[in-house]
Formats: C-alpha cells, structure tokens, sequence
C-alpha cells in the first residue's frame, strides 16, 4: 500500500514536472502592488540582477516611473542575471523570441542595436520631439539609430581615456596638449621615445598597451582607424570589403606594429603595469578613474586626448557605447513603451546611475548637474571627449564577428608580425560570410 | 491456475510501480536531454539565427560542408586533438606513477592521498584564474626559471607554449582522480603473486611489467578511455586564460561550438559542429575500445596456453 502511495506521488511528480515548465501569465490590476485599474501595464527586463548598484538604480527608476504616470502606465520591473561574457541575459533574450514571451522594453548593449533592428526584435521608438532630443548626447542618438530610425536610448554612456602617470611625464619633460590639439601618430612616437629613458629605469614600458579576446580591444582601438580616415564597414553595416581593408587602415595596422617594434610596448601582457607606476600611458575604460583614484592613490592620473591619425580631420572619434533601452516588436503599446524609455534614459535616472555606478550620464542635464564633471579634472577630459568627439562602434548586424576579427587581427599582425594585408583580407571573407543571410534579398 | 494469475498480476503491478518511479527521471531526462539532441540534429540541416528563427531555411548538409572549409573550425579541430595528444599519456602516466609511488608508502599515505586529489575538487575557473598568476612573466615559474639562470618565458602569452602550458595545467589538476582509481586497483592485486616473483628473483621492473600492469590492465583501458573523452571537452581553461588565442593557437572544438552558437547565434552552424564533434568522439572510443579489448584477449589466450 505504501509503495503504490509512493508511485502515485512519483507520478504527479513527474506531471508537475512537465506542467510548470509550460506556464505564462499576464498581471491584472490589483495583482502586484501600485498597478490599479485604469493603468496601462509595461513589463521592462533588465540586464542585472536587484543586488547591485547598478540594479538598484533601475528599480528607483521605475519606482518614480510609476509614481509620476500614476493612473496612466505601470511598469512591471524584471532583474535578469548576465554573467561576464554577456551571457545569461541575452540566453534569455534569444529563447523569448523563439518562444514569443518578450517584455515590452528591453535593454541592448550598444554594438548589438543594429543586429536586433534587423532581426525585428525590437522596434523603432514613438516620435521625439526636437528638444526632447537635444538632451541626449549626439553619441546616444548615434548609436541608437539605424537606418535613419531611432531604436533605442542609452541611460550611460561610457568611453576610454589615455590615461597618463603625471610624475612620468613630468621628469620626460612632456606636456600634454589641449582636448581639441591632441597629439597626431608621428607626435605620440616622439613622446614615447622622450618617456621611455625614463621608464626603462623602473624596468617598465613606455606604454602599457594589449590586445585581449573580447569586447575590449575594438573598443579601445577602433579610434585609431577612425580618425587616420579608415573604418570597419561601411555606413549601410552591409559592406566590409574594400572599408575593413582599405589601404588607410593597413596604415594603421603597421602604425601598432612600429610601436611594438620600437619597444614602447611590451609583447607579453605584464599585469599591472600602469598601476604599479611603471607605464606612462594606458588606454582603459573610464572606470579606471576611479580604480586609480581608490585603489592605486599613488599614481598621480592625467587624462590626455586620444591620439589621432596624421591626416585628421577634426571628425568624431572616441569611443563610446553602453546598455540603451528598446521597445521589442512584441510589444503593443508603443507610445506607453517610448515614455518608459524616455524617462529610464532620461536626466533624473542618468544622474542617479552616475551618482552610484560613477558610470558617465547620457544627458547634458545629468552631466551639469553632477559637480564631479565640474571639478574633477579628468571627469572633465572625459566628459569633453565624449560630447564632442563621441563616435558610435560600427553600427552593423554581424557586429559579433566585425569585433572578433578586429581583436585577432591586431593580436595577428602586431603580436605575431602576420602579413597585414592578407590578415585584412581573411577578416573581410569572415565577416561577408556573416553578411550573406542578410544580403540574400538585395541581389 | 490462480496462482498462475497473482504471479502475473503481482509481475504487471511491480513493473507499473518500477516504472512510476523512473517517471520524473525520465520526464526530465527526455526534456532535458533526448529532444535537445534531436533537435540539435535537426538544426544541424539548417541556417537557424538565433535572432530571427522565420527566416529559417533548410540547407541540407551544407552546413556540414561549410563548417569543414571554415579555417576556424579545421584548426579547433586540431588544436583538440593536440590537446588530447598531450593529456592522455601525462595525465595517465602521471598518475600511475603517482599511485605506486603512495602505494609505497607507510607513513602519511592519507596526507599525501588527499594532498594529490586536492586539484581535482577545485573548481576549474578557479585554478585557471590562479595558473594565470603563476603562468605571469613576474609569477611563480618564471622566477623559479629565472634562478636556473633561464630567461622569463611567455607561457599562455605565446602561440607555440600556450596549448602545452595549458595541457600540462589541466592534467596536473585532473590526475589525482585516476591517481585514487589506480591506488584501488593496486591494493585489488594478490599479494601473493609479488612473493612468487620475489622467490623466483624477479626485478623490480619485471614484477611491474608481468604482474601489475597485466592485472590493472582493465583499470588502464578505462583510465585511457575516459581521460580522452574528458580533455576533448577543453573549454574551461583556455576561455579563462588565454580566450582561445593567442592566434587561436588553444582554440578548441566546444570553444568553437560556443562562439559560433552563443556569440554569433548562428545555431545551425553550432549545431552541425556538435554533431560533427560527437560523432567523432564516439567513433575514437570505438576504436580504442576495439583495439584494447583485442590484446586483451590475446593475452588472455597466452595466459591459456601456458597453463
């Protein structure tokens, strides 16, 4: 009797089992707390999970999201895990959009905008007015429009700094030139062999420069071939043969070369070595103010303007890019989704990311109103930087492979000296065999 | 005759109940293993993108061709096979030699016992983080090195040391486990046939060859089998140190699969290269089951002959 009892429970075990897994459900009024009768419901997923700073900001958004269009919208927050290779949040963006359970805004790294507006995950946003627009930063609009329409706004923005050791430069005798004169690729040559008696003396290098896997090394490096008149692919994000390797960018390819040829930088990663106090210059993502400023307060930091091609011509050029928010094709109260975008990219919640994540706004507004873009001299660079020379990743579907190929090739032909043209050339084949399924239809 | 119909009846009830009892595992295993494989094989015939499954279109086995001309592919491929080249006769070796050396001993075998298989409880991402420290031109070995006077070497910084730096990493961390399955079958071995071999004179290195190798023959075939199949499944270690470079140089079959599936959401490609490396997987074990059981059992028609 016991054991048909325990078969039974195994049974209904095993139909639980098979039943849960097969649940959707749609909150009505009254279900969550604050969502009454009346109220439009918006369901927003975020890339982070509540625990963080970064989470806690979202979820204080919305929260005053609600507060402000109360009776008019609800938005229904969900916090979405991503482990560090991006991984887990966009796993659960891919299975949604082959089961059909899309949020009605999500949000997209930057690089990937283009991709998910081709492949109709997400949609053009509601019309903005002209001085709703104007608050953005031109490298949010930037980045967020594809094909002429808007899509997405970002909440932050980030970029890279050159970062300089102030002591370094100081007994090299060097002096940093003004954001808007910044040094060309002949100058920053002579400025390394000024700096580099100096650094051999600590057994450092001049510059503390890698190419790692991964998103970081297009990022830090796009601009050098930006603004020596070269890109990655072609303003359409369809063509990469002829832009990707073109004879400017093999240019500046052998540009990277002769700087490890020369010895200004070392072949092998040496961990730490701009921290230790042993590099005079280290490209790194903005949060490395603040790594500095806290754990290495020894270094006295400097930022200096991005170094740029012989020939430039005053055109955008850093880098920037960072999570925006989207409205999905799924969801069906557009005008309901754009306001939720607005107000989660707007200046109340760009200030409050700032204030907590020392993550850089993406409206003018956020940025006057936090003094540290006033007084801190290198949040100043920074932010200079980015609102005059901010220039978007290449906007394009198969991002992903553009990004790889760019890393190896760099780690190719500078690390180990493979002839750069037929590098360019291989990358080129890649990425067109990424381009075929979406050039299918224009032929 | 009625007893002929409560056996049966008591037969059909204790299947049901067998049965209600695999039920979860079944539901489970079905969901999460059986239709993941069917549909990995169905994919594999097509061009589905991750980000837009309409567009899907039946290719066929073009796939399967395309994936064979990708250079990316062909040098995962050998890069993998490099990989088990050098695990499987170290990490084996390593720890046979490692089990008659604590068989040996009579003070502290437990120390020494759990001191090997440490690694082997170690999370893989962690002794990766930790390796690359020691791996670093200011880490442990290559100031050890520099002592002997020799100079900073690159290690996972460089193409050619990279996939053996990381080869000779994962089979210290994987040997400890074969190490305690070689100790069992160590003590398994009559003691009484070491004594015949010492009456009779027998060497040191003739007692290893005739009696023990011979006994943990099967042992061995099964050590040899599994740490195959284990170090094709190189993916951990290279994505955290070095993230497949440098040059691609430890950029293996499942790290390939990953990217092109995870990375790139081209799932009819990733799963035409899971296939791929499936088949191959199982088709080696054949073989090497094939080929030990056969000198097996001429050993053991040897071993009649004798007698």
């Amino acid at each position: 009797m016991r054991r048909k009892l325990s078969a039974v429970i195994a049974l209904m075990l095993s139909a639980a089992c098979f039943l849960t897994g097969c649940q959707t459900s749609v909150p009505s009024p009254g279900d969550i707390e604050g969502y009454d009768d009346g109220e439009e419901y918006l369901s927003i997923w975020v890339h982070t999970i509540e625990d963080t700073d970064e989470g806690r900001c979202y979820k204080e958004s919305v929260h005053k999201f609600n507060e402000a269009y109360n009776g008019k919208y609800f938005a229904d927050i969900e916090f979405i895990p991503r482990n560090d290779s991006g991984g887990g949040y966009s796993d659960k963006i891919n299975a949604s959009v082959m089961s059909g359970g899309l949020p009605d805004v999500i949000t997209v790294d930057g690089p990937n905008i283009a991709a998910y507006a081709v492949n109709n995950i997400i949609q053009p946003l509601a019309p903005l007015t002209e001085s709703e627009r104007s608050e953005y930063l031109e490298s949010i609009l930037d980045q967020g429009t594809y094909n002429g329409k808007l899509y997405a706004l970002g909440a932050m923005e980030s970029s890279v700094g050159l970062y300089y050791n102030k002591d370094i430069l100081k007994s090299a005798g060097v002096t940093v030139p003004e954001a808007d004169d910044p040094w060309t690729f002949t100058e920053f040559l002579e400025v390394l062999e000024k700096v580099k008696p100096v650094v051999e003396k600590k057994s450092g290098y001049a510059l503390d420069m890698t190419f790692p896997v991964g998103e970081a090394t297009i990022y830090y490096y796009a601009p050098f071939f930006w603004s020596n008149g070269g890109d990655m692919i072609d303003e359409t994000g369809l063509v990469a043969d002829g832009v990707f390797n073109s004879e400017k960018n093999k240019e500046t390819v052998e540009y990277f070369r002769t700087l490890l040829d020369k010895g200004y930088m070392s072949a092998v990663p040496v961990d730490k070595l701009f921290e230790s106090g042993r590099a005079a210059f280290k490209f790194d993502g903005a949060w490395e103010v603040n790594t500095i400023y806290t754990s290495y307060p020894d270094i006295d930091l400097g930022v200096a303007p991005y170094i740029v091609g012989d020939d430039w011509n005053g055109e955008r050029y850093t880098p920037t890019g960072s999570w925006a928010f989207a409205a999905t094709s799924k969801t069906e109260n557009i005008e309901g989704a754009t306001e939720l975008v607005k107000w989660m990219s707007g200046a109340e919640s760009g200030s409050l990311l700032c204030q907590k994540t020392k993550s850089l706004p993406s409206t003018y507004k956020a940025f006057e109103e936090n003094d540290i873009f006033q007084t801190d001299e290198n949040f100043k660079a920074l932010y200079y930087q980015l609102s005059k020379y901010g220039h978007p990743r290449p906007k394009t579907p198969v991002y992903p492979q553009v990004s790889t190929s760019f890393q190896q090739t760099l780690e190719n032909c500078v690390l180990s000296g493979l002839d750069i043209q037929s590098e360019l050339n291989k990358s080129v084949e890649r990425i067109n065999a990424k381009l075929k399924r979406y050039t299918y239809d224009n032929e | 005759m009625n007893k002929e119909l409560t056996v049966k009846k008591k037969k059909k009830s204790e299947s049901l109940l067998g049965m209600a009892f695999f039920g979860p595992a079944l539901v489970l295993l079905t969901v999460f293993l059986f239709i993941p494989m069917i549909l990995t094989l169905i994919f594999s015939f097509t061009d589905f993108f991750a980000l837009n499954p309409e567009i899907t279109h039946f290719v066929g086995l073009e796939n399967y061709f395309q994936i064979f001309r990708d250079e990316d592919f062909r040098q995962a491929f050998g890069n993998t096979v490099r990989f088990v080249l050098i695990i499987v006769p170290l990490q084996g070796l390593g720890a046979l030699g490692l089990a008659l050396l604590i068989n040996k001993v009579t003070y502290c075998k437990k120390y020494f016992k759990v001191a090997f298989f440490v690694p082997v409880v170690m999370s893989l991402a962690v002794v990766s983080t930790l390796w690359i420290q020691i791996f670093s031109p200011e880490g442990i070995l290559n100031s050890i090195l520099g002592n002997f006077g020799i100079a900073p070497q690159p290690f996972i910084n460089s193409a050619s040391q990279a996939l053996p730096s990381i080869a000779i990493m994962s089979s210290w961390q994987g040997m400890g486990y074969q190490m305690i399955i070689f100790l069992g079958g160590l003590q398994a071995i009559n003691p009484a046939l070491y004594e015949a071999a010492e009456m009779d004179h027998a060497s040191g290195w003739k007692k290893f060859k005739d009696i023990t190798l011979p006994e943990l023959k099967p042992l061995c075939i099964f050590v040899f089998i599994t740490i195959t199949i284990g170090a094709f499944r190189m993916l951990v270690q290279p994505m955290i140190m070095t993230g497949g470079g440098p040059s691609h140089s430890t950029y293996t079959m499942v790290y390939d699969i990953y990217e092109t599936g995870t990375v790139n959401w081209e799932i009819g490609l990733a799963s035409t290269m899971a296939i791929v490396f499936a088949f191959f997987v199982m088709i080696l074990t054949v073989i090497q089951t094939v080929v030990t059981k056969e000198r097996g059992n001429k050993h053991a028609d040897k071993k009649k002959k004798d007698k």
